[in-house]
């Protein structure tokens, strides 16, 4: 046993990786191609399997007769509602129960355009594309309803049991904001749209379903960024074990929220297999499906009153918010939730009342994007105030910075803010923007400078009672490591962030880590990427794990030198004494000490985390639904072209409260990412219907943010370091998309001096407002 | 029909109906799934691939019809274990994120490079308007192209 090791072939320069742009894990793979994504997994003898889907957006389906289709040369399955157990899935079962509402092959009743009802698995594209026009449907069609304010108006064609087609009517509600409003100064009313946007990720869903017919097992090769959650899903409708269902993550061509369930093609990929006596069935989906037939954002109208004194201290607010749902509630309950709570976040506010309507139209389904309802409200809320400071003749900024929660507070709704870096990505995000120099003095260049602002949870609880993440730190006797995570890398790059986390714990270079994740049969229970809990929750697991693959290893340690394993630990690839500083031993060597004849020690570290929250009440919105909350702060500064129309904008400033940066770089891009989203959203990303038919399902027609027209972006780190976050790291990332088209709208208020209430902002709504401006004055 | 591909300086001789696209031949013939496809409509810039030199998009190319022309594909790029200029450059600058564009973003970038290893921020912005990229801003991208070409020049 040597003192002094020659150096490890592991140790790299990122011996203490947290805080160091460490390369993706992944990075080679995807340069090359090499990388696998489930939209490239295939099988000798895989089928390709279509979905056969309702032309209609609202019908009785009164029979389905698949004869013709099973009689077809090469068909290998057809599925409809009898070969199922009928089982409903949704996304909101533990709070929401009765919002679980959608069948993966639907029986009596068709509600949108795309609605599955049957599934086809055959040798080839074709054929299955044959299969599907050869299985006769007889429909009765029923009247379809498709503008919330149609739907809810008695009378109005039923989608499914709720009254009015109301699916949900979700209360907020503290204190007494009727008094306060009363005994405001200044009351102010608006009303936004918020229109629908869609993830449309570039890798549409894809999975491979196998299903081995005598051992009764299914393995579904998947792109969902919630592999553990598409299991459940599967094991319920399917009545299987959770262990005879194997999900496997491959990796994901992006989510923004689109992949948190499970579709029904996945239960169908499933089924076809095992009608096809065990072929692999792949469903890919085509552009156009993903469009029309995934999940979309919430459509909201947004309507809100505020009461504040001449001070600027607002006193009440109120409101309702009306979502349309589409046919089924997904993920609509939560979103709605969201969409009313997120201003507690910010906001000291302490009388409140807000209604939430979640609307059944029979238009393609509504769930998650990336925002979870905080796009909506962002927008909403930051134009709102910019609208109420300035009828107070107050700077917004003045205005905001009187009314902003601080750091260790509890809000009206008992969310409990420890760390809160609002005030501080506030202060950088105008020094670095330079805003007391610009602010209502570019008018005569037609420039404008806006400010917005934001919180975000890291997780929620949203879709079980907990949230827990877990991992597992196994360390080979040559010293490398295996890190498993059941967190799902959707491409933000969790599988590095973790990784660097767990190697920081642990005391080792990053290169010793491999880190497989998101596999369901190998890979410890996580709930998903979404709400910014990945590095939050799985990376306190991974914290957890590493820690305790650890001890492991100073157990033995302690023992062969008859030490206290209190006064060893592992740092930058040595074991040290803590007291003296002096190194022991390195981490190869005490690895060969834990594999050797005397001790035989398996080092198996295990974490679980589950955020320390509190339930909330969906009857009044009480509850700290999240473990650490994350700020921002946002400024936009454009130029209106007050002839065609047009707005630039021509630079952005994002300061973000993380809590620490474990990778720097990918914190970054993960900003630019929620910029440009919050770009296409404030002016082009607007899916549009007709009688429930999606007009624009493509990229040419659904715009998303190109190469040409993005402005320069400034990002601002702001590391507060939390005491509950994995080395003070907080989510982060999905926040920065929130103000973003307030900032852009309050800006163009700056530049012009009109209001744009209804996204997106297009050339012809700016040309209409500088009209109606110029009939004011005249 | 008997078609012969020069696909990355190899050349495969492929019995083809003669409607497939270069795309289906490269994934599903071929095996090479480094090509991906976001809408087989030629609206996402994700099956870009190069021939002779420049950048098409593979899924509106018929294979049959560019029999004798130079095909590189995202697998040809490296040469060995080293990695193009450009494959290096979208890995240190951080570009890439989820990774399914990146292939066909790296061969608009290549292809837009051989021309013009230094090209003007607005020119980068024409040369990749085609190709979509969900998850990053673009400024990263942005910074690899123009590293990347500074290497390639030299």
């Amino acid at each position: 046993m040597g003192l002094t090791a020659k150096k490890s072939k592991f140790e790299d320069q990122y011996v203490d990786p947290v805080g160091k742009s460490v390369p993706r894990l992944e990075g080679k793979g995807i340069v090359t191609g090499q990388l696998k994504y489930a939209f490239d997994v295939s099988f000798p003898n895989m089928l390709v399997g279509k979905m056969l889907r309702s032309p209609h957006a609202h019908a009785k389906i009164l029979s389905i007769d698949t004869s013709k289709a099973e009689a077809l040369p090469g068909v290998k399955a057809v599925v409809t509602a009898r070969d199922t157990h009928q089982i409903k899935f949704g996304s909101n079962e533990y709070f929401f129960p009765h919002t679980v509402d959608q069948m993966a092959l639907e029986a009596d009743k068709v509600r949108y355009i795309g609605d599955e009802l049957a599934a086809v698995a055959a040798v080839d594209e074709e054929t299955a594309d044959q299969a599907l026009r050869l299985i006769d449907v007889k429909y009765e069609v029923l009247p379809g309803v498709f503008e919330i304010e149609e739907a809810i108006k008695p009378g109005a064609p039923q989608i499914h049991e709720a009254l009015n087609n109301i699916a949900l009517i979700l209360p907020v509600n503290f204190n007494n904001p009727e008094r306060m409003m009363k005994e405001a100064d200044y009351v102010r009313e608006d009303k936004f749209w918020c229109p629908v946007a869609h993830p449309s990720p570039m890798e549409p869903h894809v999975c491979v379903g196998q299903w081995e017919t005598f051992t009764n097992k299914i393995t579904l090769w998947s792109s969902s960024q919630a592999p553990f959650k598409c299991r459940e899903a599967l094991a319920k409708t399917l009545k299987m074990d959770l262990n005879d269902v194997r999900v496997i993550k491959m990796a994901v061509g992006g989510g923004f929220g689109g992949k948190l369930e499970m579709l029904p093609m996945d239960f169908a990929a499933c089924l076809l297999s095992k009608k096809a006596g065990g072929l692999p069935v792949k469903i890919c989906l085509t552009r156009e499906e993903e469009f029309t037939t995934t999940r979309r954002k919430h459509g909201m109208i947004y309507r809100v009153k505020t009461g504040v004194k001449k001070d600027g201290t607002i006193l009440a607010m109120m409101g309702d918010v009306f979502a349309d749902g589409g046919a089924y509630c997904s993920y609509g309950p939560t979103v709605l939730a969201a969409a009313m709570m997120r201003i507690f976040m910010v906001y000291k506010i302490q009388h409140f009342k807000m209604t939430g309507y979640r609307v059944y139209t029979n238009n393609p389904i509504s769930g998650a994007m990336r925002g979870f309802g905080g796009v909506q409200s962002g927008f909403a809320i930051e134009s709102h105030m910019d609208l109420i400071a300035k009828d107070l003749g107050m700077d917004p900024v003045e205005f905001r910075l009187k009314n902003i929660t601080g750091p260790n507070m509890v809000t009206v709704n008992k969310m409990i803010l420890t760390t809160n870096g609002l005030r501080e990505c506030i202060d950088k995000a105008l020094k670095a923007s330079d805003w007391a120099n610009k602010r209502g003095k570019m008018k005569h260049l037609k420039k404008g400078i806006g400010i917005g602002i934001a919180a975000d949870v890291m997780g929620s609880k949203m879709y079980k009672s907990h949230e827990s993440a877990g991992a597992i730190v196994k360390v080979e006797e040559d010293g490398s490591v295996y890190f498993f995570t059941g967190a799902a890398d959707t491409g933000q790059g969790s599988n590095t962030a973790l990784s660097q986390i767990a190697a920081q714990e642990l005391g080792v270079s990053f290169s010793r880590i491999k880190c497989k994740a998101g596999d369901t049969e190998i890979t410890p229970f996580d709930t998903g990427s979404f709400a910014s809990r990945v590095t939050f929750i799985s990376g306190n697991a991974a914290l957890l794990g590493a820690r305790d693959a650890k001890r492991q290893i100073l157990d033995v340690v302690a023992k062969e030198y008859k030490m206290s394993i209190e006064d060893l630990d592992i740092k930058a690839e040595k074991v040290i004494i803590k007291k003296e500083g002096r190194s022991l031993m390195s981490f190869d060597k005490a690895l060969e000490l834990c594999y050797s004849f005397n001790y035989g020690k398996q080092i198996i570290g295990r974490g679980s985390y589950n955020p320390k929250t509190t339930p909330v009440d969906f009857r009044s919105g009480e509850g700290n639904v999240s473990g650490s909350y994350g700020f921002e702060a946002q400024i936009a500064e454009v130029e209106v072209d007050t002839d065609t129309g047009e707005v630039k904008v021509l630079e952005l400033w994002d300061a973000h409260d993380i809590g620490k940066a474990i990778n720097p770089q990918s914190c970054e891009a993960q900003i630019e990412g929620s910029l440009a989203m919050g770009l296409g959203y404030t002016f082009y990303e607007d899916l549009r219907f007709k009688n429930g038919r999606v007009l624009n399902a493509n990229f040419a027609g659904y715009r998303v943010p190109r190469a040409i027209g993005i402005p320069k972006m400034n990002t601002i780190m702001v590391e507060t370091d939390d005491p509950e976050g994995p080395f003070g790291a907080k989510g982060m990332g999905e926040a920065a998309l929130l103000p973003t088209s307030a900032a852009i709208a309050n800006a163009v208020e700056d530049a012009i001096g009109v209001r744009i209430k209804e996204l997106p902002i297009t050339p012809e709504k700016i040309i209409k407002a500088l009209k109606e401006k110029a009939v004011e004055k005249s | 029909m008997q078609v012969n591909l020069n696909i990355n300086k190899k050349q495969y001789s492929l019995d083809l109906v003669g409607n497939e696209t270069l795309l289906e031949i490269l994934r599903d013939r071929l095996s090479m799934t480094g090509t991906k496809t976001a809408c087989q409509e030629t609206e996402c810039g994700t099956c870009t691939v190069m021939i002779n030199g420049k950048a098409v998009l593979s899924c509106i190319t018929l294979a049959a019809n560019v029999q004798g022309d130079q095909i590189t594909t995202i697998e040809g790029l490296a040469e060995g274990d080293v990695l193009h200029p450009v494959q290096q450059a979208f890995i240190d600058h951080g570009s890439v994120q989820c990774g399914f564009c990146i292939p066909g973003m790296i061969m608009s970038s290549v292809a837009l490079l051989q021309k013009n290893p230094e090209p003007t921020q607005e020119e980068v912005e024409y040369a990749l308007d085609g190709n979509i990229c969900r998850c990053a801003g673009y400024p990263k991208i942005f910074d690899a192209v123009k590293e990347a070409g500074k290497k390639m020049k030299k």
